[in-house]
């Protein structure tokens, strides 16, 4: 709110009294007591269990990677959902959930970011957005930094678990494999939904790789502190990719098939990467 | 970057070019993880067994002191004798100085992580004391002077070629292709070690409080060997082992194996209470557990990350592991491996030395998913990378100092977006993403240049 | 070495003046599935470990020659280091994992049943204990306070797939195990 109205100087303020009240120890200290305080939680689970219903507001957060480097996968995104006569909004002041600060051990510097989502989103009844990890990031990793997050939804968890939606009326005629993106998997709980999206495209041929829950070897700073490491994983990834024959990889990150396919195009390997909202939006 | 680091990023991405290396691993992990899925399969209700395993464990860390004084009771009042060490070298030197009272020349010793975390066959062999390991992948590291690969597996890195190839230099065996003849060659020579030992030194998977007893699981048969045959037993004991009563066991004993291997319960499962009782025709005249601290009350000190201390040690985490897959054991060079390696070895031995252990992760959460006892794995590497942070990333700090102000303030992201995007046009090398990955081919409108459209 | 128990115990004390709030309570639904044939079940797992039933103890013993015993029903004419038999009683046995329990008091001490390469147990089939919990629910009952100083669960013959995955009996307890119910 301050920073909308008065630029950065007044977020340098308030950046310095949250310092000074949130002592480190306390700001670490108070996620591990809370984890024993139940209200928290079930709260937390209400808020993402509620269903959708009209006149509800739809807000859409598109990850910085995503707005900048990935536009198509957010028009893809908006496209379905007006398909299914959802108007959501978007507000403009958001820029990024913090995860990479987060993941990377900065915690001081991701929590304001942390915050200012929460400021950005907090009239909405839910929030959209394509990407399994920012999802995580807001849902299960807000509250270590001691930040209790708006309802927020992956994609295809919002069209399949909120709006009970399988079929959004796709048609996409080619051999696809899914990857499954380890936090879309792993801290969302997300398997089946986007598969049973997938089945419901037209003329799509679904085919599954072995290994399709091991990871693809971005991990964020880890592509780039670890190169080597993370390139096998991709290659490993792509062997298991190439044994489908699928024409397609896709899934519900974009930094998971940035990564596949900057691999893919230096070892000119005609496999193409397509994220699940451009594969939903197509017809 | 420091020297265990540097040597640490040589070897692992080494490891990671080496496409043998990889496609051995991945063929012991795929029938590890069949013989899993066919071992879960005889569970009712796995998760029901986590979430017990998770509550006894809780019960005995977090009151671990009087657990530990009711252990140490019981070990005493059934004949046996209990030593303290704070730090793995005191205890490498119980252990030696227990060998040279009793005259010790020959220990035979069971694969156990606690006596590699003290680096105790060194120490034994300074002493002028021959110390065979008698487990078979252990007995075949030994041979080739390699520290084990995995915590489970010692020699999953090898093929039957290369164990014959041993062999036959170190043993003098005649060549053989099989593992059953391989297997054979060992039994024989390691028997004439069981009849002649003075000594044999064990680890412990568990330690029940109630009882005094070690509990001792294998599947050769050579700890129940070590620890009938020589005239004393000494067990090294980390104090995190412990449990309450012996009937945890009925669950801690079947969710052990079928994590380690994909088995309902691993071959010989023992409860050792105590030196030969009056009576018995046989067993150890003396039995020792020495408890082991070095560095686990640091941990336990830690509170967000205490429940680490919950392992079992099966090595679920390891094997789910995709970087461990890449890399394998050796390139961590140290005792614990894998994921749970990457948690305890900065409380263990230091973060200032090893906090690029928890960084070299994509975190997946694979560990999290499999771990029997419920710890949260990949959580902790977060919070070690938070507490590396702290301890000294001046540059770092600046940079994502820096990127925080530009998230902060909307124009600012959007010019530093238009810039990024601007350069990865531009086609300029951007190691070291570069090297091995094309650049994302960048737009010229990001999403909301398009929302402003609509 | 006492300065190092206090020392220890005191770091464990401090570390603990800070409690963890305890896990989630386990639902109290069973772990494992219900046992409801032990005779059958303990054939069944018996044989999936690579364990032997045996039928009939004189054409069982023919083969031997050097045979060490505790067991009345078997006379034993070698010493535990010579022997190609080994013949023990046990504590129980558990249908669940197909294992016997032997011990020092009910198998003749520690080496009797792993030293020679063959082992096998006398048993009568009322001791087949359903799962591992009863078993050591039996044991605590027989022996609380006053333990034998070795007790094993010994779930088929030794084995080892350290090399290359590969399953081989007997690496260094026996090659092989084998029941008889005398009842």
């Amino acid at each position: 709110m301050t920073t909308r109205l008065f630029g950065s100087s007044a977020h340098v303020v308030t950046a310095t009294i949250n310092k000074m009240i949130n002592h480190r120890f306390i700001a670490d200290i108070v996620p591990v007591l809370r984890a024993g305080c139940k209200r928290s939680r079930f709260a937390l689970d209400c808020a993402a269990r509620r269903p959708y219903s009209a006149g509800m507001r739809v807000a859409l957060f598109i990850p910085c990677f995503v707005d900048q480097f990935f536009p198509q996968v957010g028009v893809a995104m908006v496209n379905v959902l007006r398909r299914l006569k959802i108007e959501p909004e978007f507000p403009a002041e958001q820029t990024c959930c913090g995860q990479p600060a987060f993941n990377t051990g900065f915690w001081d510097e991701a929590r304001p970011l942390a915050r200012r989502y929460c400021e950005i989103f907090a009239g909405f009844d839910a929030v959209v957005s394509p990407s399994g990890s920012c999802v995580a990031m807001v849902r299960h990793f807000y509250p270590e930094l001691g930040v209790e997050p708006p309802a927020t939804y992956e994609f295809t968890e919002f069209l399949v678990k909120q709006l009970g939606v399988t079929d959004v009326g796709a048609a996409f005629p080619a051999k696809v494999t899914y990857h499954d993106a380890c936090h879309a998997l792993r801290e969302l709980g997300l398997k089946d939904e986007p598969r049973q999206l997938l089945r419901h495209v037209r003329g799509l041929e679904l085919v599954e790789m072995a290994q399709a829950e091991t990871c693809c070897g971005f991990g964020g700073t880890f592509a780039v502190k670890f190169p080597a490491i993370s390139t096998a994983m991709a290659d490993t990834k792509i062997a298991s990719l190439r044994a489908t024959g699928a024409e397609y990889v896709v899934s519900t990150d974009s930094s998971c098939l940035m990564h596949l396919d900057g691999y893919l195009r230096r070892q000119r390997i005609p496999i193409k990467t397509l994220h699940i909202a451009e594969v939903l939006a197509a017809q | 970057m420091n020297p265990v680091a540097r040597q640490f990023h040589r070897d692992a991405d080494a490891k990671a070019g080496d496409l043998q290396h990889r496609a051995t691993v991945q063929r012991n992990i795929g029938l590890y993880d069949a013989a899993v899925a066919t071992g879960k399969a005889r569970f009712a209700d796995w998760p029901a067994g986590r979430a017990r395993l998770a509550q006894v464990k809780w019960e005995v860390i977090n009151h671990l002191d009087r657990y530990l004084e009711q252990f140490e009771r019981n070990v005493v009042a059934n004949g046996g004798q209990v030593h303290w060490a704070e730090t793995g070298e005191q205890a490498a030197q119980l252990v030696v100085d227990i060998a040279r009272q009793h005259g010790v020349r020959k220990v035979v010793k069971a694969k156990s992580m606690t006596t590699e975390e003290i680096h105790l066959v060194p120490a034994l062999e300074a002493a002028g004391i021959q110390a065979v390991e008698t487990d078979l992948g252990e007995f075949i590291c030994q041979l080739r002077g390699e520290p084990p690969y995995h915590i489970v597996t010692p020699v999953m890195h090898l093929s039957r070629q290369d164990v014959a190839r041993t062999f036959t230099e170190k043993l003098g065996s005649p060549p053989t292709d099989s593992a059953e003849e391989l297997t054979m060659i060992a039994r024989r020579q390691l028997r004439q070690e069981f009849l002649t030992a003075d000594m044999g030194v064990t680890g412990a998977n568990f330690a029940v409080a109630e009882t005094g007893q070690i509990a001792l699981t294998e599947n050769e048969g050579n700890i129940r060997l070590s620890f009938s045959l020589p005239k004393i037993h000494v067990a090294v004991v980390g104090i995190e082992k412990l449990v309450p009563r012996v009937e945890d066991l009925a669950l801690f004993w079947p969710m052990l194996a079928t994590s380690g291997t994909g088995q309902a319960v691993t071959g010989t499962n023992s409860l050792v209470a105590g030196p030969r009782r009056d009576g018995e025709p046989d067993g150890p005249a003396e039995f020792h557990v020495i408890l082991l601290d070095n560095g686990r009350t640091r941990l336990l000190a830690d509170v967000e990350q205490r429940d680490a201390l919950h392992c079992i040690r099966c090595g679920a985490c390891l094997n789910a592991c995709p970087v461990y897959r890449t890399i394998g054991g050796h390139a961590y060079h140290t005792t614990y491996m894998g994921p749970i390696g990457a948690v305890i070895t900065p409380h263990l031995r230091g973060l200032g030395d090893w906090s690029h252990l928890p960084f070299a992760s994509s975190l997946c959460g694979a560990c999290t998913e499999v771990c029997p006892v419920g710890i949260p794995v990949h959580r902790h590497l977060l919070h070690n990378r938070r507490n590396a942070t702290r301890l000294n990333s001046r540059w770092q700090r600046l940079a994502f100092g820096a990127w925080l102000w530009g998230m902060q303030f909307t124009p600012r992201y959007r010019l530093g977006g238009a810039l990024a995007r601007w350069f990865s046009r531009r086609g300029w090398p951007a190691p070291p993403w570069t090297n091995t990955r094309a650049l994302p081919i960048a737009p010229k409108q990001s999403f909301r240049d398009w929302w402003k459209t609509q | 070495m006492t300065a190092a128990r206090e020392n220890i115990l005191d770091r464990v004390r401090a570390a603990l003046r800070v409690t963890v709030p305890a896990p989630a309570a386990p639902t109290g639904r069973p772990v494992f599935p219900p046992v409801t044939d032990p005779v059958a079940t303990f054939a069944r797992e018996l044989a999936a470990v690579k364990g032997e039933l045996v039928a009939s103890l004189p054409e069982f013993l023919k083969s031997f020659r050097l045979i060490a015993s505790c067991v009345d029903l078997v006379p034993g004419n070698a010493g535990v280091r010579e022997a190609e038999l080994g013949v023990t009683g046990c504590e129980c046995l558990v249908a669940q994992t197909g294992s016997v329990i032997v011990s020092t008091r009910a198998s003749g001490g520690r080496a009797l049943s792993v030293l020679p390469p063959v082992h096998l147990v006398i048993a009568r089939r009322e001791q087949i204990a359903p799962d591992l919990a009863a078993a050591l629910a039996l044991l605590r009952q027989r022996y609380d306070g006053h333990w034998p100083s070795q007790l094993s669960l010994v779930t088929g013959p030794s084995r080892t797939s350290d090399i290359e995955k590969t399953l081989v009996l007997g690496a260094h307890g026996p090659k092989r195990l084998a029941v008889f119910f005398r009842d």
